[in-house]
């Protein structure tokens, strides 16, 4: 107990010394916490959003002509013969053009005078979560393609193509911005605590004339980079939740954003932010006292 | 020349053998000195300045360590100590640094306490201990101006305090009256005759004959790095 309060007494005197620096150090490692957690968060939607997106996901292949009741089992096998899927779904033309109808709702009087023929013979395919990365698609889209009677696949590739490779983007992104996080918060923390301790030089080496510990001297040291990591941490995300709550206010309803539902973090990755930004400032102090505290 | 000095109480505290301390180029600042101190004693080591009083003391306070020869320390050799076994041999002696040492933007109670507070003790005593020497050392009225405002003699004065803070076993002086009037010289050896007479060692390097003139302790006087004679011994017993 005695020990906390003598690391509390030197906490509060190395803060009345160098608080500039130790203010922008706190600045900088919250920035870099907002940077990757702002990323993160987007990663982290985006992935819902694709998740969702993917559970609507639907591949229609379009047909020369009718499959036969007859036939109907053994082209479903043919289909499952790449991957399961979860459901297969033959559609006649009648019900191709009541779809049609549907769809356009109050304009569906321009088909009034139309024969449903116009439109193919097609089968809806829902793949099963197996079949949901982009590869594994576009090679069963390629298969449905190659079985005999298909005319034509289509499953909005270019749209989910693009989706795909914006978030293999934001994977770069998070991992960069992660990345940005660990050089700043260690270098600026050690930055810190090594202008701390030039400017104590004097202190320290009468502290170590007066026969002061190792851990005297570096316990202060190591807590002040892991407040510095905590207090970094909790203002990062802290700012990172009100600008989630600024965005969700302004652009949520109906409209593009509306397909995400934005959700903030979960606790498991705010308590992994805290745990990598705790580790990272102690870091840097331990760096810093190795190589400028020789006790 | 070597002179041998041997402690006229019990044990030794401390024994020099043959101690020779050159800095670059090649001056010698003591050249094979040997002396040996008794638990409890309280020895004037005298000379003008330039004798190696100072290089002395700082060898036995472990700034510095000796080109030649032996200190051993309670029969432990200073120089093989390290981490936390010198650390805590740092603890067991008070020095009062010709320069002070003093940290000048802390106030007199945090430069004393400092030495307490090291040793992780309790701030009541630390407190009450300060308080104490303060008021032995008629700075009472100074324990919260820092130590930068002070004049050299109230410096002089905080950096003894701070030397006597734990009551450590072992006491150096350097020149621990240079900057005081006669009434704060009287106070400042007043004080370490209470401490010596408790049992704490006590090494006062100085050139001031007026303090150790009338004593009855232990004199010896280094000249040209050599410890030349013993100018007076009296045990006062």
């Amino acid at each position: 107990m005695r020990h906390i309060s003598f690391i509390i007494g030197q906490l509060a005197r190395n803060s009345r010394h160098g608080w500039t620096s130790q203010v922008m150090t706190l600045f900088t490692v919250s920035l870099s916490v907002l940077i990757f957690s702002f990323f993160f968060l987007i990663y982290v939607n985006m992935q819902k959003a694709s998740s969702r997106l993917g559970n609507e996901l639907r591949l229609i292949v379009y047909l020369e002509q009718e499959v036969p009741a007859a036939f109907e089992q053994e082209f479903k096998k043919k289909i499952t013969n790449f991957d399961k899927v979860d459901k297969i779904v033959f559609i006649s033309r009648e019900e191709a053009f009541a779809r049609l109808s549907k769809q356009l709702g109050h304009d569906s009087d321009v088909l009034e005078d139309l024969d449903p023929s116009f439109l193919p013979y097609s089968v809806e395919i829902f793949p099963s979560n197996n079949l949901k990365s982009l590869t594994r698609i576009k090679e069963f889209s390629d298969y449905l393609a190659s079985l005999p009677g298909a005319v034509k696949v289509q499953y909005g590739q270019e749209w989910i193509e693009r989706f795909g490779y914006f978030i293999s983007l934001l994977r770069i992104i998070v991992i960069l911005s992660g990345t940005l996080l660990i050089l700043t918060s260690v270098f600026m923390v050690s930055y810190t605590i090594r202008l701390t301790l030039e400017s104590r030089q004097e202190e320290l080496e009468i502290l170590r004339f007066l026969g002061a510990t190792d851990r005297y001297i570096r316990g202060p040291v190591i807590v002040e980079g892991f407040l510095l990591g905590l207090f970094g941490a909790c203002s990062g995300l802290l700012s990172l939740f009100f600008l989630f709550q600024w965005i969700k206010n302004h652009f949520s309803g109906p409209g593009f954003m509306n397909i995400f539902e934005l959700s903030f973090l979960p606790m498991a990755n705010i308590g992994t932010i805290f745990v990598i930004s705790l580790l990272l400032c102690s870091s840097g102090s331990v760096i810093s006292i190795r190589k400028y505290l020789k006790v | 020349m070597t002179s041998d000095t041997a402690s006229p109480l019990n044990t030794a505290l401390f024994d020099i053998v043959k101690v020779t301390k050159t800095y670059p180029p090649d001056i010698m600042a003591l050249d094979e000195v040997s002396l040996s101190v008794g638990h409890g004693e309280m020895v004037f080591l005298t000379g003008v300045s330039g004798a190696g009083k100072t290089t002395l003391l700082k060898l036995l306070c472990f700034l510095e360590k000796p080109t030649m020869g032996l200190i051993e320390m309670n029969k432990k050799d200073i120089s093989k100590l390290s981490g936390h076994d010198l650390q805590k041999m740092r603890q067991q002696i008070g020095v009062a640094y010709q320069d002070f040492r003093l940290l000048n933007k802390q106030t007199v109670y945090q430069n004393i306490a400092l030495a307490m507070e090291v040793r992780y003790e309790n701030p009541k005593d630390i407190k009450l201990r300060v308080m104490e020497l303060l008021a032995n050392l008629g700075l009472a009225d100074k324990i919260h101006t820092p130590t930068g405002k002070l004049s050299r003699g109230e410096q002089q004065r905080v950096s003894i305090a701070r030397a006597c803070a734990n009551k450590p076993p072992l006491i150096l002086a350097d020149e621990p009256t240079g900057n005081l009037d006669p009434a704060a010289t009287a106070l400042v050896m007043n004080l370490f005759n209470r401490l010596n007479e408790e049992g704490t060692t006590i090494i006062i390097a100085t050139h001031d004959q007026s303090i150790w003139k009338k004593s009855t302790h232990r004199i010896v006087n280094l000249e040209n790095g050599q410890l030349q004679d013993i100018i007076q011994v009296n045990f006062g017993l």
